[in-house]
């Protein structure tokens, strides 16, 4: 999972390296329009709906992990 | 292209990279640097119909308060509204519904009043989807998108093709299959009278078929066939079957025969003088169709219907997918009649053994005038359009063109007709003082000799008018080869060649052989 979704905030910011602490904070790209962008290329690729609140909440890499591991 | 989008919602994913885009129901600002602006206002979401249809006037209210300020010359794509939640608490409020048609209204008058105003119909888009996929309200709610973020993909493709058709961008020629395809049965098994078209069912289908392909024949786009089958067979059966729509008249070009169906495009191709990658091939059989995949990959080839009662959706998704524009032109309908005026001139070349018997059964009349009001415009545009048969490839605008004149250039355009139709003006030659400065000619003309004879007609009468010399150039561009050695051809002296292939040349008037062949007839206007 955690390649998984490293690989779509790779291309989703159009990053050329990623780590785990990639966050809004470091990520230039990681807007609202990006988050928007990121929660649809997420909910394809896990094939889940992601909640208001928990894409409110999904701020960092380690956010999204810590969501994905409930709902999956 | 840069793009500035109105609009009042979050739109930014649906549109291409390099688009910018107003604040959420903002014409505050209308920036001067857009090449072009997209007015996409979606209808307002909401619960109390009276205010909604307050905010749909006011929409349209803005929207003639930016029509009036963008510069004229740029293009405005406008898109229709959509409701996409319309809640009436009695079935006699049609408020909503009113409100969007008013709103429609204003932009299609807009469409019709001003030529930069391209009204698209977003209805088109919409109405593939069910209401509940067209528009996510989680996505309404946490990001104000008006349209569910998953039909990213389809409305891009969408979009572009609405680009296309604005740019006029489309297939030139669908080229079909007869039996099962235009026709059901198989004519060389079924008979003239046995193949289904009219009547009952799947007759009636295919009727339907080819009143629609008649339809976009007269829209520009030019039909052929590739079918295996006798020719005679087929000529019989466009003359005698009374219920055939489409006969032999409306096809510019044909290849009837048993030979593989790649071979004949590319013929078919030559023919025409079209490129593959502007044609759409329609064929029944999935063999051919993969034959024709396989080998040219630049013909588009969508399947085809395993149904007859398909043909009508099958209609609408190519027309859709290859050949809807903009708008047509008158020159777009007279286009047809180009093409197969070529195409007849190719055929009849076909019969005869040398090329002279063949130009001479022409007719073929050249008609050389000065430059006026109503042919500069023309003379412009050809100088920049034409690129192959081109030989200095100096780009003019009319204005130029005008100048010249005021400053005593020999400005001349050729006319070229012969007895399957007139082609209108083809050619240009500019001259200043004794030098020739350009000389192109369309490449719908070549191949009758006609450049040569209109400029030996030219110089001829350079000679009257008292020149000795003339001089030329040839400057060589990417798409102009053929014509490196025309004016060694045309006895011109080649006196300087530069590196990168520029040529000078000189011709002596006095000894030059300007004798024109007698086919030609040349009549100075």
């Amino acid at each position: 999972m955690e390649e998984k979704v490293l690989e779509i905030l790779k291309a989703v910011f159009e990053l050329e390296t990623v780590g785990p602490d990639c966050s809004q904070e470091t990520c230039e790209k990681w807007d609202s329009l990006g988050q928007l962008n990121l929660v649809v290329e997420l909910e394809d690729a896990f094939g889940i709906s992601l909640e208001p609140e928990e894409i409110a909440a999904m701020q960092s890499f380690q956010d999204i992990i810590r969501i994905l591991k409930a709902k999956l | 292209m840069n793009w500035f989008v109105f609009r009042n919602n979050t739109v930014e994913r649906f549109f291409p990279k390099g688009y910018a885009f107003s604040g959420y129901e903002d014409v505050s600002a209308i920036p001067a640097d857009a090449d072009g602006y997209v007015w996409f206002y979606q209808a307002p979401l909401g619960a109390d119909r009276a205010a909604l249809v307050e905010v749909i006037r006011g929409y349209g209210e803005k929207f003639r308060f930016v029509l009036e300020q963008v510069a004229p010359g740029k293009p405005f794509v406008v898109l229709t509204m959509t409701d996409a939640y319309d809640v009436p608490l009695t079935e006699d409020d049609h408020s909503l519904a009113v409100a969007v048609a008013a709103y429609n209204a204003g932009v299609y008058e807009a469409g019709e009043r001003c030529p930069q105003v391209k009204v698209v119909d977003f209805n088109e888009f919409a109405r593939n989807y069910p209401a509940s996929e067209l528009l996510d309200w989680k996505f309404f709610f946490i990001s104000q998108m008006g349209l569910n973020p998953r039909l990213t993909k389809d409305f891009q493709a969408w979009w572009n093709r609405k680009l296309d058709s604005i740019a006029l961008r489309r297939k030139k020629c669908l080229v079909l299959d007869l039996d099962n395809t235009i026709w059901g049965g198989v004519l060389g098994e079924d008979g003239i009278s046995g193949i289904r078209i009219g009547g009952d069912y799947p007759g009636k289908a295919f009727l339907f078929f080819q009143e629609a392909l008649l339809a976009l024949s007269r829209s520009g786009v030019i039909l052929a066939v590739c079918s295996k089958n006798n020719e005679a067979d087929v000529l019989e059966a466009w003359e005698k079957n009374p219920y055939l729509v489409l006969r032999k008249e409306h096809f510019a070009a044909w290849r009837i025969n048993w030979n593989d169906k790649a071979a004949n495009l590319r013929e078919l191709a030559d023919e025409l003088n079209i490129g593959l990658d502007s044609f759409v091939f329609l064929d029944d059989n999935p063999a051919e169709r993969e034959l024709i995949r396989q080998l040219l990959p630049m013909v588009a080839v969508p399947d085809f219907p395993a149904q007859p009662y398909e043909l009508p959706a099958f209609f609408r998704q190519c027309v859709a997918d290859y050949f809807k524009v903009y708008s047509v032109t008158e020159e777009d309908r007279q286009k047809v009649a180009q093409y197969k005026a070529n195409a007849a001139r190719s055929r009849a070349q076909q019969r005869f053994s040398d090329l002279a018997s063949f130009l001479e059964s022409l007719d073929i009349r050249i008609t050389i005038a000065g430059a006026d009001a109503f042919n500069i415009p023309r003379i412009a545009q050809m100088t920049q359009k034409t690129n192959q048969f081109n030989l200095t490839t100096k780009r003019y605008a009319d204005t130029d063109i005008q100048r010249f004149v005021a400053e005593g250039w020999r400005v001349w355009c050729l006319r070229a007709e012969d007895r399957f139709g007139d082609n209108g003006i083809t050619g240009v030659i500019l001259i200043d003082g004794d030098a020739i400065d350009s000389l192109l000619l369309s490449c719908r003309i070549l191949g009758k000799g006609i450049e040569q004879a209109f400029l030996k007609a030219v110089l001829a009468r350079l000679k009257d008018e008292g020149v000795k010399t003339v001089r030329a150039r040839y400057c060589p561009t990417a798409k102009n080869a053929q014509v490196r050695d025309f004016y060694e051809r045309c006895g011109f002296a080649c006196v300087a060649e530069e590196p990168d292939g520029e040529k000078t040349y000189k011709l002596d008037l006095d000894s030059a052989d300007l004798e024109i062949e007698k086919y030609y007839q040349i009549i100075w206007g």
